[in-house]
């Protein structure tokens, strides 16, 4: 059975302009099966930037790319216009390091982490340990390109180093090595109940901007990016000569900008830019400030022809 | 070992034409399918064709062999749970 010529040309495209492509069910931020979230999980670790085709709302290509890559299941990871494999070649091939040298990319250097522990953290790990490890499981921390930390029980894979956490064994990955040096884990207890706490001086931290500062960056014309998260009716009352409104449009615009790009959110007075700044940092951006007083500080304290609501 | 899936034609139907359909596209292979749960499958091909062949393309070849048989909305094969390569 064969493809109709448009299918296939429409895949080969797709595989020839992208140099790394995954077909899969859903999205980067919403994976709709197990085994896609398991790959998005690894290329997000690897790799700050790829793209994603969803086969669910392409029937066409959800058939269509079976037969053109001989492989009868979706996800499947193309590299250069080359078919690199599924679910589990993909894991078997971060956990032996394979996946550097296809995606291209240089392995992180070799590092071991240091990892604080409180001592209340650490009877808790121990705990969980023996409630859920089995033999030859270890405790494994990782934390990906957004700085999300995730705790899982692992076996010791090629691509694992031993932590130096003064005494208990935990496990990061070499992805994560860098980015878990120094860290701090604490057990606290929050509104759901106990939970740990992860503190990582590695991470960005957002910025909290003043008026003046966005002012001079202004003036010595220090390139940035001014989002407004306002409504379009307080946008239409009242702007910041530059800013771009963060609507569906804008959104999607401002997502796709280089991760390392300055981003100034501005709001009437200060939460709902925090708020979305958090959300952009955790897509991987390094470099977020919100506009402490918002809009509203700008007309007190620089701009009074910019009318106050 | 019997397992029966409903709708037309037998476990023992399908394994022949995964077989044979392997068969046609890899002549010298030798081919040993087995069937687990209702449409799941673990395939076992050794043919010398697989010789300096990575483990996607040798897996490539036996699935182009058998998508038909794994395509469209009611396929007999719904999943492979295992497909093990080797050269003999």
């Amino acid at each position: 059975m064969s493809n109709e010529p448009t299918t296939d040309e429409r895949i080969r495209e797709m595989v020839s302009t992208n140099p790394v492509l995954l077909f899969m069910k859903g999205n980067r931020q919403a994976p709709q099966c197990g085994f896609s979230a398991q790959v998005i999980g690894i290329l997000d670790s690897f790799i700050p930037d790829y793209e994603t085709v969803d086969v669910l709302s392409d029937p066409e290509i959800r058939d269509g790319i079976k037969t053109f890559s001989s492989w009868p299941t979706i996800p499947q990871l193309y590299v250069d216009g080359e078919f690199i494999g599924g679910c589990d070649i993909i894991t078997e091939m971060a956990g032996s390091g394979e996946l550097f040298e296809a995606l291209g990319v240089e392995p992180p250097p070799e590092i071991i982490p240091k990892i604080h522990l409180s001592d209340t953290a650490a009877e808790a790990l121990a705990q969980a340990i023996e409630q859920t490890g089995t033999p030859g499981q270890f405790l494994k921390l990782s934390i990906d390109q957004s700085w999300q930390p995730n705790l899982s029980m692992a076996e010791k894979g090629a691509m694992d180093v031993m932590a130096d956490a003064g005494g208990p064994e935990i496990l990061v990955d070499r992805m994560s090595a860098q980015r878990a040096d120094g860290i701090t884990i604490d057990l606290v207890e929050g509104p759901q109940g106990r939970g740990f706490k992860v503190e990582n001086p590695n991470a960005p931290r957002m910025g909290e901007m003043s008026v003046q500062t966005l002012k001079q960056m202004m003036d010595e014309k220090i390139p940035f990016e001014l989002l407004d998260v306002r409504t379009p009716n307080e946008f239409e009352t009242a702007r910041i000569e530059g800013a771009r409104l963060l609507d569906d449009e804008g959104y999607n615009q401002a997502l796709a900008l280089p991760k390392e790009t300055r981003l100034v959110f501005i709001c009437h007075h200060g939460p709902r830019g925090e708020s979305a700044a958090s959300q952009f940092m955790a897509q991987g951006f390094s470099d977020v400030h919100n506009l402490v007083g918002g809009i509203d500080a700008w007309s007190i304290e620089i701009d009074p022809s910019v009318p106050r609501y | 070992m019997s397992i029966e899936i409903p709708g037309p034609g037998g476990v023992g139907d399908v394994t022949e034409e995964i077989r044979g359909s392997i068969l046609e596209a890899i002549p010298d292979a030798e081919v040993k399918v087995t069937p687990g749960g209702p449409g799941h499958f673990e395939i076992r091909v050794v043919a010398p064709i697989f010789t300096d062949k990575s483990r996607v393309k040798q897996q490539q070849l036996v699935y182009a062999a058998i998508t038909h048989l794994m395509s469209g909305p009611n396929p007999p094969v719904h999943a492979v749970d295992r497909l093990d390569c080797s050269t003999p």
